[in-house]
């Protein structure tokens, strides 16, 4: 596998604000790649790095294959979060013209942008000014004027934040079908859309690589047994969940427990225990519950998910 | 040179003036009605371009518009 | 510039000129000039008939403007091209960058490979021909109503005052350009294109020996080419080159800045 992008100590400050502090990451051929990672985590800004509409204040990005012209920017396709295109022209023209622009001649342009039209579901709107398109509609112009000079890279800045369930739907099957031919690499605040689409996944936050890696291989690695307990809503039961992480937090008073429970996440009415080891921790919280007399309603030992994961080091 | 107060004489003069300014008016009346959005309602527009002769139009075509980059 | 930059060049002014199409400006903009070309001769040829019924003077009283050159009717038509048709260019093309800029139109055509200056360059050749197809229009439109009406004019006046207008009208708009490219408000851009255009004028015509050689001296030789000739050739030509110069370096700015920051939002 080589790598197509290969971004060495990317760094971005504006003024005394560090947006971004030193990325080091590569995207190789052919995968999708997201960049997962809180509100203001810097995922705009390395985006608009790597696209080249901001200079890096300091860094490196190294793109395969730039051939003679010199210009990375024919590599890459950009779609922003909300693409702003002409009002006035209608949405054929406008992937005419990105095609023309990127040194596509007329014709081929304009089969190209047919073509495009139809995978992307704007043919029959295609004759229409853009000034009328929906947002579900304007997302999907972006995709097929950010696909006219076939790009090695399709870059997208949280491509389906802004829609309604619908057009997000709409758009991530696009998606699916376009990670069979490009190489993607998209910024999201939603773990959900990373771990549907995606191979690889890039955490930041704070300007800062979390956790990188693939997907596959980070939930494997960072599965933890997990046991959750949901209880009856009674007063008791409550009290006892408030007073959770007291009892278990550092296993006080407990030797048998030391170090056996890792983390507590309480919220109404169940708590999630992770665990190191499943039936040593089963047994432990199966006798406080006999001794405390509380009404249990739902004992269940599972995997944590990457969604756990994610909270966990997002939250850190 | 003719008399300058001919009535046919004023209208030949007048004529092409009057017409641009019918012209401005119809074209920003036009794009006005056609226009999704418009910077304040759209009656106060329809008013402003007949009534301001000239000046009306202009301030349509320059300030009417919203949303049409 | 980069390989194959021209053709990139000439579709993106393509894409400008149908947007002066649509958006109707090419029409509306020489439209208002003709009109201002016209109500000049007008105006004057009328001016004795409406004093007359508008004052209500005592019988008897003669008034006796004499009637002026058709040469100086259209120096006065150039002055209120200077002034009102200056201010519509401006308005019309205020928002030319920093409204692309700000809807963010503009990121999504310069992450294409295409240069800044293509992109300057497509802009400016669109504002220039809006600019000169307008003048053209409204200063033709006056020489002719000013031949019927008023006194003939000879074409060679009316073409060398033509060209140094243009010029100077030129340089304004480039100006709008810039400052549109600099600033994010269009409204501010063409205040201060306005501003500057002014200041430049009235400092040339305030020491005409010291400035005689910058672009506000241009409208100064276009009136006079107009009336009564040139009185100091010389200073014209320096003032055609250093405006030349200063709108080549207006565009290398221009491009250079928004190659610094593409998007504002």
């Amino acid at each position: 596998m080589t790598a197509l992008l290969q971004v060495k100590g990317l760094a971005k400050s504006f003024g005394a604000v560090h947006a971004v502090k030193g990325l080091d990451f590569a995207i190789e051929e052919g995968r999708c790649v997201a960049l997962l990672g809180p509100n203001g985590a810097g995922k705009t800004t390395t985006i608009r790095m790597i696209t080249g509409l901001l200079k890096p204040t300091e860094g490196q990005l190294r793109f395969s294959g730039t051939g003679s012209s010199g210009d990375e920017r024919r590599l890459i396709g950009y779609l922003p979060q909300s693409p702003a295109f002409y009002n006035w022209m209608t949405g054929f023209e406008y992937a005419v013209y990105a095609g023309r622009l990127c040194g596509l001649p007329a014709k081929a342009a304009r089969e190209r942008a047919k073509e495009l039209m139809a995978l992307v579901g704007l043919s029959g709107a295609a004759e229409r000014r853009i000034g009328g398109y929906s947002g579900g509609m304007k997302q999907r112009l972006g995709l097929a004027q950010a696909l006219m000079h076939r790009p090695k890279l399709l870059v997208m800045d949280e491509p389906v934040s802004a829609l309604d369930p619908l057009g997000r739907r709409e758009v991530l099957e696009l998606l699916r079908e376009l990670k069979r031919e490009t190489t993607m690499l998209f910024s999201t605040h939603v773990l959900h859309d990373a771990e549907e689409l995606c191979d690889d996944v890039i955490i930041i936050r704070d300007g800062q690589i979390a956790l990188q890696g693939r997907v596959a291989a980070i939930r494997a690695e960072h599965r933890s047994p997990v046991i959750e307990l949901r209880l009856e809503r009674d007063a008791a039961s409550e009290r006892w969940l408030q007073s959770c992480e007291t009892h278990f937090g550092d296993a006080a008073g407990e030797p048998a427990g030391a170090g056996l429970i890792q983390a507590i996440h309480v919220q109404d009415g169940s708590v999630r225990f992770t665990v190191r080891e499943v039936d040593a921790a089963r047994q432990l919280l199966l006798e406080r519950l006999a001794k405390d007399r509380i009404k249990l309603t739902r004992l269940e030992v599972g995997h944590s998910s990457l969604e756990d994961l994610f909270m966990k080091v997002v939250t850190a | 040179m003719n008399e300058p107060l001919e009535l046919s004489r004023v209208l030949a003069i007048i004529a092409p003036m009057l017409a641009i300014q019918l012209v401005l008016a119809v074209i920003a009346l036009a794009l006005c009605a056609k226009a999704e959005q418009t910077r304040g309602p759209k009656w106060m527009w329809i008013l402003i371009i007949l009534f301001l002769n000239v000046v009306g139009p202009i301030a349509f075509f320059i300030a009417g518009r919203r949303n049409e980059a | 510039m980069r390989t194959a930059s021209l053709p990139v060049y000439l579709v993106m002014v393509q894409k400008e000129l149908l947007e002066l199409v649509r958006s109707f400006k090419l029409l509306w903009v020489p439209l208002v000039f003709v009109l201002l070309g016209i109500m000049q001769p007008v105006s004057i040829y009328y001016m004795p008939l409406l004093l007359e019924s508008a004052g209500n003077l005592p019988d008897g009283t003669v008034i006796d403007i004499p009637m002026p050159l058709g040469s100086e009717v259209l120096a006065q038509t150039l002055r209120q091209f200077g002034t009102l048709g200056m201010l519509i260019l401006a308005l019309a093309s205020m928002g030319v960058v920093s409204g692309e800029r700000n809807s963010g139109a503009a990121s999504l055509i310069l992450v294409k490979p295409v240069s800044t200056l293509s992109y300057i360059g497509s802009k400016w050749t669109s504002m220039l021909l809006l600019t000169w197809g307008s003048l053209s229009a409204g200063y033709l439109a006056s020489w002719y109503y000013t031949g019927l009406l008023i006194g003939e004019v000879a074409p060679g006046e009316v073409l060398g005052s033509l060209l140094a207008y243009g010029l100077w009208l030129s340089f304004a708009t480039t100006m709008t350009l810039l400052f549109g490219t600099m600033l994010r408000s269009p409204a501010a851009a063409a205040f201060s294109s306005l501003g500057l255009s002014a200041a430049l004028s009235l400092l040339s015509g305030l020491f005409p020996k010291q400035l005689g050689w910058n672009p506000g001296a241009l409208s100064g030789y276009a009136y006079q080419l107009a009336a009564d000739g040139v009185r100091n050739p010389d200073k014209l030509w320096w003032a055609v080159s250093a405006t030349a110069l200063l709108i080549a370096l207006a565009l290398a700015a221009s491009a250079a800045l928004l190659g610094r920051s593409p998007a504002v939002d």
